[in-house]
This record gives structure tokens, sequence and C-alpha cells, in this order.
């Protein structure tokens, strides 16, 4: 085939795609609500949700999941672009913050609790549950980022799956009960990077073009 | 370089609003660009296997049209893509080659070669699709025939052809994908 014949056929092709970040919120949004849908028909919302909202430490889980998903989020949308550059320094600043409070609050439990605080009464079922709240948005965001063009597959992978488990550890938020940041930091932390681990590994298979 | 970056720009938009002809002079004009890229690049492959890249290259940023921002400059996102499909065409060739993509500022256009372009592996993906996919790719590549001569030969609506020659040409941007793996 020549190149001018190839050519000929391609423009004749004038049906336009969405562009990639048309796609995410037709995808992800049930995806969320599926999984907040499961976690509030299965393990129930915490029933002192609103006053453990208002006291800071607490409501950093909420806080520092909920900006983990959207600034993955958004360096996994500008990932999808072949040009694109992803910003990762606003990530690794929620890491900081995360490793800060985890820092704090293993000075500041007496040494005979800190195994406790860690431990708390339902790492278990944290880092079981988490994954599988997070499977379905990150399913949700490799279907709508498929159609990019990264010129990253495994980077971007991981961002997806960092926003996935974000999401998925957000909601478990609104059941968890356990406060401390040396639980919630390590339990939810390690949950949430064998999420991005995983989908990295997807998105070195699923995200090439 | 053949026109601005403005010009490209202006014919990609247009021809993602639609206008073909907008869109096939935006793909002719960057043709001689990519061609000279990866013939500077891949002296090693020689000019016909250069070709195969080429066609390669023009089938990607098809395929990928999408993902280019209409408010950007469209260089830089036709030297991403042809920087992407360049490296996995040589790796799949079994000739690693550097591509700083600084150095596309600099690189000079190449014409088609003597031999008019004529080349086998888009030919060979073509057949690997459906018979009717097949068909309707060949009638307007080759033969040159618009969406609404083709519907007329193959006895389809003009629509259906559209939706056909969509899918085809998505189709073998993923086979593309898998044959040079």
């Amino acid at each position: 085939m020549k190149t001018d014949d190839l050519i000929a056929a391609l423009s004749a092709d004038t049906m336009a795609e969405a562009a990639p970040e048309q796609r995410v919120l037709p995808w992800l949004l049930p995806a969320v609500l599926v999984s907040l849908a499961g976690l509030l028909l299965t393990l129930g919302a915490r029933p002192d949700l609103a006053q453990a909202l208002t006291s800071f430490v607490p409501a950093m889980r909420h806080v520092l999941t909920l900006s983990l998903f959207g600034l993955a989020l958004a360096a996994a949308l500008s990932m999808t672009r072949p040009d694109g550059r992803a910003r990762l320094w606003p990530l690794a600043l929620v890491a900081a913050v995360a490793l800060a409070l985890l820092i704090w609050a293993y000075a500041s439990t007496p040494a005979d609790g800190r195994m406790m605080a860690l431990q708390g009464k339902s790492y278990n079922i944290c880092i079981i549950t988490i994954p599988i709240l997070s499977i379905l948005p990150v399913a949700a965001l490799f279907m709508a980022l498929r159609s990019g063009a990264t010129t990253a597959p495994t980077l971007a992978g991981a961002l997806i799956g960092l926003a996935g488990g974000g999401a998925g550890a957000a909601v478990y938020a609104i059941h968890c009960v356990e406060s401390s940041p040396m639980f919630y930091v390590t339990w939810y932390g390690l949950a949430i990077f064998a999420v991005s681990a995983i989908s990295a590994v997807i998105g070195r298979r699923i995200l090439r073009w | 370089m053949t026109g601005t970056d403005d010009d490209w720009a202006a014919l990609l938009r247009a021809g993602m609003a639609g206008d073909a002809r907008a869109y096939r002079a935006f793909l002719q004009a960057i043709s001689p660009v990519i061609r000279g890229i990866v013939r500077a690049r891949g002296r090693a492959l020689g000019e016909a296997q250069c070709e195969d890249v080429v066609q390669d290259v023009l089938l990607a940023i098809h395929a990928k049209r999408h993902t280019w921002r209409q408010d950007a400059p469209a260089r830089p996102w036709v030297y991403a893509i042809t920087r992407h499909k360049v490296i996995d065409a040589f790796r799949a060739r079994g000739a690693g080659i550097e591509l700083p993509v600084e150095d596309f500022g600099d690189v000079l256009e190449a014409p088609a070669g003597v031999d008019p372009t004529e080349r086998g592996d888009m030919e060979k993906l073509i057949g690997m699709l459906d018979d009717r996919s097949a068909g309707i790719v060949r009638l307007i590549g080759f033969e040159g025939a618009t969406t609404a001569e083709t519907g007329a030969q193959l006895g389809m609506t003009e629509g259906a052809v559209r939706v056909a020659l969509h899918r085809a040409l998505k189709a073998l941007a993923v086979l593309r994908e898998r044959h040079v793996e």
C-alpha cells in the first residue's frame, strides 16, 4: 500500500472519538457508587461518622485518601497525552504529610501502646477490604483511559492504581473506626500500594499502543 | 518544514471537526517530516522498511487523534507520537536507536522515494481484517472511492460504511501493535 493510499483511507474516516478525560466520569462515577453502596450494605458506615469528621487526626484519613485520589487521577489524565508529563510532586506531598502523621503518632503513643495502635482491631479486614473496594474504580479508569496514548504505560498504570486505591480507601474510611495514624497510614498505605503495583503490571500490558 | 505549527493545528482542528479535506492536507503535510525523522534515525533499515514505519506512525496518529488538545500546538504532539512509534518499530526490528525529541527541530523533510512507497506491511495487516472491512479500506485507499461510492458498490448505506471504516482503521492500529511485538 502506498502512503498516499493510506492517507486517503485515513482521511475518509471523519468519526471523532471523545478525549480520554471526557470518558472518565461516565465510567468512574458508577464504579465508585457501587463500591460505596457495597460498603454501606455490608460493613456499614461507622455510627459516629459526623463526629469523627470534625476532629483533625481521624478526619485526615478522609483528607489524605481523597487528595490521593484527586491528584493521582489528574496525573493519570495528563499521561494520556503522548506529549503530556505527569506532575508527581503533589503525590509526594501527600505521602510526606502521611509520613509526618505516622511519625507524630509514633512519638506521641506510649511505648507499650504502639503495637496496639498499629494493629488496631481491624487491620486484617482493612487490608482486604480496601483492595476489594478498589477493583471497580481501577477497572473503570482503565476502561476510560485505555483510549489514551501514554508513552509510559507502567507509570500510567501505577497512577491509575493510586487513584483507584485512593477511591477505595476513601470509601473504606467511612466504615473504619481506627483513628491512629499508626493504623491508617500503615494499612491504608500498604493496601493502596498493593493496588498500585498490580495496576502498574496491568497498565504495562493494556495501555500499550 | 511544511508550514508553521499554526497551519498544522488549524488543519488538524478542522479535520477533527469533520473536514476530510483539511485532515488529508494535515496528513500530507506531516508525512514528509515524519519520513525525514524516520530516515535520519533508521539508516540501517533501508528506504523501503522506513516507509513501513512512516505508515505505522500515520496510523497511530490517526488512531490517537482524540488525545491532541485542540488548543495546544500540534507539532509537539506529532513528534511525541512519532518518537514513540519509531522507537517501537526499531526495537521490534532489532535495531536499537537513540531518539532525542529535541533533535527533530532541524530534521530534513524527505519526499517519497523513487520506489513509489508501495509497502507490504500495511497490505498484510489489511489482509488480516474481515473481508468486508478489508474491501472498504482498499476501495477508499487504492481506488480513491468516496464513502458514498463505496456504499453504493457494496450495497451499504454511507453511514454504515463510515462506521465500518472507522472500526477497520481502529482494528488495524490494534493489529499493528500486536504484529510489531
